[in-house]
Formats: C-alpha cells, structure tokens, sequence
C-alpha cells in the first residue's frame, strides 16, 4: 500500500520550533531527567515522534514518555509527568556552544 | 490582525473537496495512507498476542490469536478521516465487530457507558460505548485484504471511521469498560474528548 | 554586535518572519538553495534550522523545517532544498519559487545542533544527500573565520552529480589543510575513482577517522536510516554518545 511514512522517529531538535512557542530560553539544550530510567539528557536528543499531532519525546535510553506539546486552535499544551526534572543551564556561553 | 501573507502560486497536493457527504470540513482527500506515531512501532508476534475485555479487576474475555480469529468476522468498506486533515475514501477492512466480542462473551449490552482502548506501546483513547455498538466499531485485523502491517497497527487495531482516526487506536491490546469517561492520549493533551469529523470536533474547546 | 553574540543572548519569543527571495542558486539536478532576506533577522548560529510557512489562495498551510546552509557571517539566509517527488512543499521551492517571492519564517530553531569555533576538539562532520546542509554552515563558518584545528567531512551521495556544493567544497579542501573530505558515492562512481564506494560502513569509520580517544565533536545528518545506521556504528566503534548529535531528516531527507 502506498506508504508516507511520516513517524519515523526524529531527533527532539526538530520540535525546536513548537517548544519555543512555550519556553523561553533556548529548550533544546536543557537537560531533562528520565522519570522513567533516571537517565538524563539534552532535549534535542530525545527521540521525537507524534508529527502532525504534537510532539512526543521519549527517552532514548528506556523509551519512555518524557514530555509531551501540542498546539491547538485553543491553546498550547505541555505535559511532563514523564519528567523528574529540567535544568537550564545558567551558563550563556556553554548554551551558546551547546 | 494581520492578513496572513499568501505564498505566489503555491497549492496543496491534496484537492480540497466541496464539503459534501463523503468528506467533511476541512479535510482534504489523499491516495496516500500517512503514518502517524506517538512512539516506536511494537512488533508483537502473533504467538505472543492476546486481546481482553476487562470490567474493574474482572477479565469478561481474553483471545489469543488463534481464539479471536475465530470469532465472527465482518468486512467494512469506510472512509477514514485524520485530525491532521486528510482522508482516505473507501478504505477495506475485515475484523470483529464490538457487537460480536460482547455477544461471544455473552453479554447483550454493554457493562458500562465508556471503553478506554489500551495498546502496545502505551497509547489510549476513550470512546463511548454507544459509538461502538450498532455496527459502528470493530478490532480490524486486514486492511485492503492482508494483514494489516506493524506501522499500521498491526496485528489489530481498533477501528472507528466515524470519529477522527486517532481514536482508531493502532495495536489495540485491552479494552477497558468504565463508569466514567476518562481522557485518553490525545485527549488528555489539547483534543477533543469526542471527535466528530462532521462537527469538526478536532481540539477541546471545539 | 556581531551576529553571532546577537543569537546567542537569551532567546526572543519566536515570531513569523517575512522571507523575501533574493536569489536562486542551482546546486544540483534536484537541489537548489533559496537566498533569503529575512526582515527582522537577528543573526544565527551554525546548524540552526528556520521553521517556514507557505499559505495558498484557498489558505491551505503547509509547514517544514530546512537547516540554514549559510554561515552567520553572511549577510542573507540560505536554504538548501531537495526536490522530493511526492512532496508538498519542496517541489515548490525548486520548481516554482521566483525571486521576488516571499513566504513566513521563523527562527533561528534548535541550538542542541550547533557547533561554532569556539568549541575546542576537532569537528567531524557525517552528512548523507541534502544532510550536508547544516554541515555546510558549520563549515563555511570555519572557513569564514580561519580556524585551523581539525576538522574532517564525510559526505554521502549517489553519485558524483549528487553532491551538494561539490565545486565549493574541492576548494575548501584545497585551501585549508586542516580540513579533510571524503567522499562515498553508494551508486555510481565515475572513472578512476579514488573515493569510497558504496555506503559509509564500519570500516570506513574506523580507518583515517579520528578516533575516540581525540573526543571529536561530531554530526551527523541525513536519512533517518543513515543517521541512526551511522550513530550505532560510531557508539560501537568507541566514541562517546554524548559527543555525537543526530539530526534526521525522516524517510525522504527532507
């Protein structure tokens, strides 16, 4: 059958552009634990499914449910029960060189 | 506001149809099947796969693959209708109605008003029972004639053409009878609780 | 302010943009780059991408990320677009686009994929098809501020009339002796090639690539089957995960 495969994985970088309509500073270098696993991670490492409905970003190491967004006619949406916690680095200059 | 600036000459692929009876506002018809996932694809053999009905802490009926296919099967020609705006016309499929897994356990009505439908992987959605029986939904196990492959939703998948395809949930493992309708996925994340494509029922709030 | 300070100050509220298309430059058979002139830009980063936003008459929207191809020193933005057959948007871009043209933009997004020159270690770079995107700025960048520590490009195509910036890229080569390129072209390779032919494997990356004890600062971007098939290869081979960044384009690459 004709076949779009359009939910191969990608990286959480690529929801970038739907999650800065959320956080303010840069969200793809914060460091989010693992809820799941305790395993901790840049945000743009995480492994992004869910195109088209929203961002779903699961552990790369346990696949679990980090966080989820979406954008409706309504509103933004951002769960993270999945996640322990998320730090921002306080560091401009290493956030700047990733 | 600002008019959204028009980009020259740029048209979708897909043709927008005139609402009509077959496609509803604001979906645009494809020949494609898209896949969308909310996690990796799971890959359950069929030695391993069971599907059950459950009430509170009770198992009203458990299959294993061998069992479930034997139950009834039904065929349905439907048109299929994604919250992301395309649909699909006249797609087949074969399976077991919801009718026939609660007459094969021998009820005659529904437990209880609502499912919550549970899947490989950990997705969900909720769907009132009325919007199952009657023909409306079925565990789908053959798409176009074959088995319906893993990014799919394979082995079986619910199936409930009437509300957006989200809530066709893919690798449908459990259904959960409950008292009180509880959000699923989706619905727990911005859509809407019930879906009506007709009514363009695509977000909470809708 | 340079540019650069400038996209690296705390991150404003991400506004569409108006891009105006300044200029069209063929790069391939299927690939062209879109040279933009973005209003309100305020400066990226090498390996950013832009969100964009085409609307038709019947306000049908369409959305998709491209990498920036151009170095923050540039003065325009460049995107570099591959024609995907049964694509929405790229045939757009390649086929229809005239200068002149504008559509919405935003950005720049997704700073976990960056590299400039003030990160120390060498930079290797792993790029398959229309993946050498971001690769290009990181590169052009370098050059661009005569950074002389160790860099190295793996770069994938079909075939020899595939690669992306080939003239570009020779003469980067040539000018920096600190820079290296291989090529892999996986289907047809012309006469007397010396390159790799066939798919960036194992051996490959082991051999005349730095190896892990140098703790290079890697990226790699592609096909979603490549960059995962490359990744696994890299973390087998010794090389730490954290050091290696992955941006997959999905099936089609991009």
């Amino acid at each position: 059958m004709a076949e779009n495969v359009s939910s191969l994985m990608l990286d959480g970088n690529a929801a970038a552009g739907l999650l800065q309509e959320i956080f303010v500073p840069e969200i793809t270098t914060a460091q989010v634990e693992c809820g799941g696993c305790g395993h901790t991670a840049p945000i743009g490492s995480l492994q992004l499914y869910g195109s088209g409905m929203g961002a779903v970003l699961r552990c790369s190491h346990c696949d679990g449910l980090v966080m989820r967004a979406a954008r409706t006619a309504h509103g933004r949406w951002l769960e993270m029960k999945g996640a322990r916690c998320l730090r921002f680095s306080g560091d401009m200059a290493a956030d700047r060189q990733c | 506001m600002d008019e959204t600036p028009i980009s020259r000459g740029f048209r979708s692929r897909r043709q927008e149809q005139a609402p009509n009876n077959r496609v509803p506002p604001g979906q645009y018809v494809t020949t494609d099947f898209p896949v969308l996932s909310a996690g990796p694809t799971p890959q359950t053999k069929l030695q391993s796969w069971n599907f059950a009905l459950q009430l509170g802490a009770s198992l009203l009926g458990r299959w294993n693959w061998a069992e479930f296919e034997a139950l009834p099967q039904s065929t349905a020609k439907k048109d299929i209708h994604c919250v992301t705006k395309w649909s699909k016309l006249d797609t087949t499929w074969q399976g077991v109605t919801f009718d026939a897994i609660l007459k094969s356990v021998g009820l005659a009505e529904s437990p209880a008003p609502y499912i919550m439908a549970h899947c490989d992987g950990g997705y969900t959605t909720n769907i009132p029972v009325a919007d199952l029986i009657g023909g409306k939904g079925m565990i789908a196990t053959r798409y176009e004639g074959l088995p319906i492959p893993p990014s799919h939703g394979g082995p079986a998948r619910l199936l409930v053409p009437h509300l957006y395809f989200w809530k066709s949930a893919k690798w449908v493992r459990r259904i959960r009878f409950m008292e009180q309708d509880q959000r699923g996925f989706w619905e727990s994340l911005g859509y809407h609780n019930y879906g009506d494509p007709w009514k363009e029922q695509r977000y909470d709030g809708d | 302010m340079m540019a650069t300070e400038a996209a690296a100050g705390p991150v404003r509220r991400l506004n569409w943009q108006l891009a105006h298309v300044r200029d069209i430059v063929v790069e391939t058979y299927r690939v062209k780059s879109v040279v933009l002139d973005v209003t309100d830009w305020q400066g990226h980063l090498p390996g950013h991408h832009v969100d964009i936003r085409l609307t038709a008459e019947d306000k049908y929207q369409a959305q998709r990320s491209y990498s920036i191809a151009s170095p923050p020193e540039d003065e325009l933005l460049k995107l570099t677009v591959e024609r995907v057959n049964d694509g929405e948007v790229s045939p757009y871009l390649v086929d229809d686009l005239r200068l002149g043209d504008e559509f919405e933009l935003r950005g720049p997004i997704g700073g976990y994929f960056v590299w400039t020159v003030a990160t120390q270690g060498p930079l290797w770079l792993i790029a398959a098809g229309s993946g050498i995107a971001p690769l290009m700025a990181m590169l052009r960048h370098r050059a661009k501020r005569k950074v002389r520590s160790p860099a190295l490009l793996l770069y994938s195509s079909r075939s020899l009339e595939d690669v992306i910036y080939r003239d570009e890229l020779d003469a980067m080569a040539r000018a920096d002796p600190d820079l290296r390129i291989d090529h892999a072209l996986t289907r047809k390779q012309p006469n007397g090639w010396n390159g790799h032919r066939g798919r960036i494997d194992r051996a490959l990356l082991a051999e005349a690539c730095f190896p892990p004890e140098q703790a290079p600062n890697t990226f790699i971007c592609g096909p979603t089957p490549f960059v995962e098939h490359v990744a696994d290869l890299l973390v087998e081979l010794g090389h730490e995960p954290f050091r290696i960044k992955t941006e997959r384009f999905g099936p089609s690459g991009g």
